[in-house]
C-alpha cells in the first residue's frame, strides 16, 4: 500500500525545514493544515537533558510512514501529507519530526495528524537516546503489536 | 545443481541497546534449515546472556515486516531484535 506520490515521507540527516513543508501541503482546495512539531525538550525525568540521538531501522522506518500516510488517504478526508523524521545528533529545541496534514476542513486534518504521531511513536522502528551531564540511557518506547503467530506458510521471498 | 543445504544464512540486526550488547549492528549467520526467530534469538542469548533479560520486552522483524517469534526463517532473509520504539 503505498502513499499517494504527491506525500513527502522522509528521514533525515539534516535539520528539517518546516515552512516548505507547510508550504508543500496547502492547496488552493483546502481550508487547513494541522501540524505536529515535535521538537527536543531540556529535561528528562527531571534530569537536564543536553542532546538526543536518534537511530532507525532505516527501510523499515521508511515503508511504516508510508504505510501511515497511506492510511491517512484510506481514513480521513484529507489532501496531502508531509512526514519527516530526523535522525542522528539533535540539539535542544531541534524538531525532530514533523507532520503536516492539509483538507478541505479542520476535522479531517486534526484526526489524520494526531492518528499519524500516535502511530509513528508505537510503530515505526527508530530509537531515541537521551544525554545528561552525567550519563545517557535509551528512552523508554512502546511495543510495536506483532501480528499474531500463525502455522500459515510464508510465501517465498 | 547444487547439492541440498543443511543450513541457510540469515542476516541478523540489532538496534538501540541491543546493538551494544552485541557489539554489532549486524551479521550474517548459519542457522539450521527449519530455524525460527525465537531459536536465532536463543543462540544470540547464549553468546551474550545479558541479552536474555530482554526477550519479553523487544519485538522481530523479518523482511522489513513486524514477525512473530515462531516465524520459521528462510535463506536470505533479514531479521532485526527491535527494543521498543521511541521515535518521535
Amino acid at each position: 500500500m503505498a502513499a499517494p506520490s504527491t506525500d513527502i515521507t522522509s528521514l533525515v540527516h539534516e535539520p528539517i525545514d518546516p515552512a516548505s513543508l507547510a508550504a508543500y501541503v496547502r492547496g488552493n482546495g483546502d481550508g487547513a493544515i494541522v501540524i505536529f512539531d515535535g521538537f527536543v525538550r531540556d529535561h528528562s525525568k527531571n534530569r537536564r537533558t543536553l542532546y538526543l540521538e536518534y537511530e532507525a531501522y532505516e527501510p523499515m522506518a521508511l515503508a511504516k510512514i508510508q504505510e501511515i500516510a497511506a492510511h491517512l488517504h484510506n481514513q480521513f478526508s484529507i489532501h496531502r501529507v508531509a512526514m519527516v523524521h530526523r535522525l542522528g545528533r539533535l540539539e535542544i529545541g531541534e524538531t525532530s519530526v514533523y507532520i503536516a496534514v492539509s483538507a478541505a476542513h479542520r476535522a479531517a486534518a486534526f484526526d489524520a495528524c494526531r492518528y499519524a504521531i500516535d502511530t509513528l511513536k508505537r510503530t515505526v522502528p527508530i530509537w531515541k537516546k537521551e544525554y545528561f551531564e552525567d550519563g545517557s540511557v535509551w528512552a523508554d518506547g512502546e511495543l510495536p503489536p506483532v501480528p499474531s503467530a500463525t502455522s500459515a506458510v510464508k510465501p517465498a521471498s | 545443481m547444487p547439492p541440498v543445504s543443511q543450513s541457510i544464512r540469515v542476516k541478523v540486526l540489532f538496534f538501540g541497546r541491543l546493538k551494544e550488547i552485541a557489539g554489532r549492528s549486524h551479521e550474517s549467520v548459519d542457522l539450521a534449515s527449519e530455524a525460527d526467530i525465537e531459536s536465532l534469538f536463543a543462540r544470540y542469548a547464549s553468546r551474550y546472556p545479558e541479552l536474555q533479560q530482554y526477550r519479553s520486552s523487544l519485538v522481530a522483524s523479518c523482511n522489513q515486516e513486524f514477525a512473530p517469534w515462531n516465524t520459521v526463517l528462510h535463506a536470505g532473509d533479514e531479521v532485526a531484535f527491535l527494543p521498543p520504539v521511541s521515535g518521535g
